[in-house]
């Protein structure tokens, strides 16, 4: 059933579900991404990936209140799994480990301020 | 909150309106809130126009498939595509075929027709894009043209110096082949040279041409005997194809190294059959039977090896893997180093490459480039074709989904059994496609009845490639896309029904879904309204151009040429002609007056500034010409042979009077290639070319022993067939050695213009056929909503309507329709035509008739198709539509 593990836009989300809990829905997530990114990010791919994300088990949805900005509708709150939180540490350990095994040579400089 | 402080708007409605109909319940709240809530932040931080812009756009990144699909957790897993299933999707297909026949006839039949229809057009276009393109080295292949700037003047045309092609190929390495190619060039047109052959007691004029050694290395004709290096290596050889191997000799083996008698301007000469080709398919824009060596004929006359003489075409063949734009900028100055310029004129030629696949299709020359020509029409007619594929899907969809209240139940009771959503989708998407399937087999049947006709209609030799695989690879890609566009909205919207709706009672269309048709309707009236007024315009000029009167009178003139003994013999050929029943009058003249082609500043004047030079059409003629031509004399007299003097004067037109800016003209002395004398005449102006080239100046000159050209004969009105034997007694008698041959001016001067012509036909007979598939849709809905209202019209009837009150109200709303859909295509249809008509140096005015034309046609349609279903709504008798209430 699963397309691959985790995709790239997929782990932001993920990431960004863990950051926001329990206040984690589609606009909140979109809306950091982009103060994140700086990039736009609209709330119907956010929508999508979580949709993904659900499908694999990574996390899980249950309808949360709903504010007058929503025109009275309510939303749908997001909480990484356990398998979820699996993924995510895997993820992270793979990028460590590549990380600490760049020599000091392998990455052209560049300044960061 | 803070947001809604401020004088907020609201989000656009219309996006949630699409949302709500389309979009899976369970997933519509969450994503409206969603929506809603983004919309009012990015408000409060960028402003209400770019929130609305926004919307739009997050909208839109919810399309996907999910949307439409039920939620995936409460599926039961069903056997939507079981053999069962599918035997009864199936079978309630076929039911609802046979149940209603009328409708169903529509349905099919109308998209039959628009399928069928576009077919044929994607044919016809098939074979316009396959011409030339067929040689294996095409890409290689260029033909060299030529842009001659004469002061602010610039004519562009393929006619290059007959030494060109040698001299290229010798001096820039990357042209790897040249031949040179001979054609009676015309302005607009390139005609053929027939000469004649004899073996034995066979004589026939046959169609060909000169053409250098690398000819059929270049050009990718095959040979039946000899080989392409060979065939016309020999000064003596001649190419003759299969047929006139096998109307002169019994066949191409026997033809082969045999010789022929070749009767050229110059006299016989004996020629060898070096090579036989097959015969040239249609597919080439070049058709010949014979080709002969070009050295020889080059060698020959002097006035060919002259590089001021611009009378050929030149072929290139350039080295694999040349950039063409580097080997033009190469040629461009070429023609300077050989071309002497006389002293005092402004004259410069410039060279440059045409790809050789192009040029039939890109045949105008604008500003001196390759722009447009034919390629317009096969635009042309690619619209009209989609756009009859557009509007028979319209009707396919709008009938469908007009019907599809019928099926309103079986979705109600398909649903209770526990068919999914997206089940249903694929049974009306299913249903869609196999009609569609139906549809196109009977529209390859109407294609093949109809090839006949319609190889007639576009003078080509067409047929349906069954052969070709790619034919039926598209033509299932057309079912699959029509099926799945037309089947979309029904699919779509009954599936979104509600069983409880549906089973509790009637199911009445929303406003919203009415619009949706009616949209469509209006969408494809408009189609149909500009396909009118383009019919009607092209039509309109083309007869414009047809009937045009061009300072002369084209109708009861024959020509024959002016060749072998009958240049020496002309003036018995003159005197005896003239005592022949049915013959008026005789002349001759370099050229004929509708191709009078070549043109240059050649002409000195009292009074003339040098430094700009106008470029005039000079012809000799003889003392009949005008006289016979039926052109008017403005001023003075005609040539005549009572003066001594009139060899060297001369006859001008008015435009030449006023580019030459004389105030007394008759008696003016002008100079033309070292010849002085004065004007006798002023004549009224003739066109000299098409109608695509603007009115030139003419200045005619007397030329007693004219020994080229045409003679041209003035025949009695209704005289022609005694005219024809007369001439042809008299030619055989005076020049035997050739077949008597002759052209009628007025038939040559349609094919001026046949291309037009042929476009003209096509979009006649399309245009018709788009209107006739557009009124079978609109019939179509007229008995819907006929059936829908019957009710509504009985009650009416019963608290006391009249007939024509209820007839009124029910075409009211149709007629509306059309209204609008003439108000969208109007406007439209004006700015299309205008560009087209631009093209054009003499061209109707889009006057305002037309347009109301299209429009009473359109709605006089409407009222046609619709009437009858009002008519008989009104005349139901309500007792028997209200029994049952």
């Amino acid at each position: 059933m699963r397309r691959s593990d985790l995709g790239e836009f997929e782990e932001v989300v993920l990431l960004s579900v863990a950051v926001l809990t329990p206040q984690a829905y589609s606009v909140a997530i979109a809306e950091a991404l982009e103060e994140e990114t700086g990039k736009t990010v609209t709330t119907g791919a956010v929508h999508a990936a979580l949709q993904r994300l659900e499908k694999k088990g990574f996390v899980n949805s249950q309808m949360g209140e709903a504010t007058p900005e929503r025109g009275g509708r309510r939303k749908r709150l997001f909480t990484v799994t356990i398998a979820g939180s699996r993924i995510l540490h895997e993820v992270q350990a793979v990028r460590n480990r590549l990380w600490n095994r760049i020599a000091p040579q392998g990455l052209p400089q560049i300044n960061l301020t | 909150m803070a947001s809604r402080d401020h004088k907020s708007s609201a989000p656009p409605s219309i996006v949630d309106n699409i949302l709500r109909r389309f979009c899976t319940s369970h997933l519509v709240e969450e994503i409206l809130g969603d929506l809603h809530e983004r919309y009012y932040l990015i408000e409060e931080k960028e402003g209400t126009v770019e929130a609305k812009r926004r919307y739009w756009r997050e909208a839109i990144a919810y399309l996907r498939p999910a949307m439409f699909i039920t939620d995936p957790s409460q599926l039961t897993p069903t056997n939507a595509i079981s053999p069962a299933m599918l035997t009864n999707y199936f079978k309630i297909a076929l039911r609802n075929l046979t149940r209603q026949k009328a409708f169903s006839f529509l349905n099919l039949f109308g998209l039959a027709l628009g399928i069928g229809c576009s077919l044929l057009i994607f044919i016809w276009i098939q074979s316009e894009r396959s011409v030339d393109n067929f040689h294996t080295n095409g890409d290689q292949l260029y033909q060299v043209y030529m842009r001659a700037y004469n002061g602010d003047e610039l004519e562009t045309s393929y006619r290059t110096p007959a030494p060109l092609p040698t001299e290229l190929k010798q001096t820039i390495p990357e042209v790897e082949y040249a031949s040179g190619f001979a054609k009676v060039l015309r302005l607009s047109q390139q005609g053929d040279i027939y000469e004649a052959f004899q073996v034995g007691d066979e004589k026939h004029k046959m169609k060909g041409s000169r053409a250098g050694t690398d000819f059929f290395t270049m050009f990718s004709y095959p040979l039946l005997h000899g080989t392409p290096e060979t065939a016309l290596s020999d000064p003596k050889s001649v190419a003759i194809s299969r047929s006139m191997a096998n109307l002169f000799f019994s066949s191409p083996e026997d033809a082969f190294g045999e010789t022929m008698i070749f009767h050229t301007e110059r006299g016989k000469q004996e020629v060898k059959v070096t090579a036989i080709f097959e015969d040239i398919p249609s597919t080439s824009s070049d058709q010949f039977d014979y080709l002969t060596n070009w050295d020889t004929w080059v060698e020959n006359d002097e006035f060919k090896q002259f590089w001021g003489h611009f009378g050929t075409l030149t072929y290139v063949q350039l080295q694999a893997n040349t950039n063409p734009d580097l080997v033009a900028e190469k040629v461009a100055d070429f023609l300077t180093d050989y071309v002497d310029v006389p002293e005092g004129m402004n004259l410069r030629f410039e060279l440059d490459l045409h790809p050789f696949s192009e040029r039939y299709l890109y045949n105008n020359f604008e500003n001196g480039q390759p722009n447009g020509g034919r390629i317009e029409y096969v635009r042309l007619l690619s619209i009209v074709a989609i756009f009859i594929l557009f509007i028979a899907c319209i009707n396919f969809m709008n009938l469908t989904t007009a019907r599809s209240l019928r099926r309103a139940k079986e979705v109600g009771v398909r649903k209770v059994a526990g068919a999914d959503r997206r089940s249903l989708i694929y049974q009306f998407m299913g249903e869609a496609v196999l009609l569609t399937l139906l549809a196109t087999l009977l529209a390859l049947l109407l294609a093949s009845v109809l090839m006949p006709w319609y190889n007639t209609l576009t003078e080509k030799q067409l047929f349906l490639p069954f052969a070709n695989p790619i034919f039926w690879v598209g033509l299932l890609g057309l079912i699959l896309t029509v099926g799945l566009i037309a089947g979309s909205y029904p699919a779509l919207f009954l599936s979104a029904l509600l069983p409880v709706r549906v089973l509790k009672g009637s199911l009445k269309f929303s406003t919203g879904n009415t619009r949706f048709r009616q949209g469509l309707v209006v969408f494809q009236f408009a189609l149909s309204a500009l396909l009118i007024i383009a019919t009607i315009v092209i039509t309109r000029q083309t007869e414009f151009i047809q009937n045009k009167h061009l300072g002369y009178d084209r109708e009861n003139v024959i020509y024959l040429r002016l060749e072998g003994d009958l240049v020496d013999n002309y003036l018995t050929f003159k005197e005896e002609a003239l005592r022949m029943p049915g013959i008026k009058h005789v002349d001759r003249s370099a050229q004929t007056p509708h191709q009078m082609g070549l043109s240059g500043s050649f002409v000195r004047w009292p009074g003339m500034n040098e430094d700009n030079p106008v470029s005039f059409t000079p012809s000799s003629v003889g003392y009949d010409f005008v006289k016979l031509m039926g052109i008017e004399v403005v001023e003075g007299r005609d040539f005549s042979p009572e003066f001594a003097t009139d060899t060297s004067s001369f006859l001008v037109s008015e435009l030449a009077v006023q580019q030459m800016g004389l105030k007394d003209p008759i008696g003016s002395e002008i100079t033309i290639f070292g010849k002085t004398g004065p004007i006798v005449g002023v004549i009224r102006d003739f066109h000299t070319q098409s109608l695509h080239q603007s009115l030139r100046p003419v200045v005619l000159d007397v030329k007693e022993g004219l020994n080229f050209g045409t003679i041209l004969v003035r025949t009695q009105p209704g005289m022609t067939k005694e005219a024809l034997a007369s001439l042809e007694e008299v030619s055989q008698r005076l020049n035997p050695a050739y077949p008597f041959t002759y052209r009628f001016l007025d038939d040559e001067y349609h094919t001026l213009y046949q291309s037009e012509q042929v476009v003209a036909r096509l979009s006649n007979a399309f245009g018709l056929l788009a209107i006739f598939i557009s009124c079978l849709g609109l019939l179509g809905l007229a008995m819907f909503a006929a059936q829908q209202r019957v009710k509504e019209m009985s009650i009416r009837k019963v608290l006391g309507a009249s007939v024509s009150q209820i007839f009124t109200l029910f075409t009211k709303d149709f007629l509306q329709l059309v209204g609008m859909a003439l108000l969208i295509a109007i406007p439209t249809a004006w700015l299309a035509m205008n560009e087209w008509l631009q093209g054009f140096a003499f061209r109707i005015n889009l006057s305002w008739w037309i347009f109301g034309l299209a429009g009473v046609f359109c709605l006089g349609i409407t009222m046609l198709a619709i009437g009858y279903q009002a008519f008989r709504t009104a005349q139901v008798n309500p007792t028997s539509s209200l029994r049952n209430e």
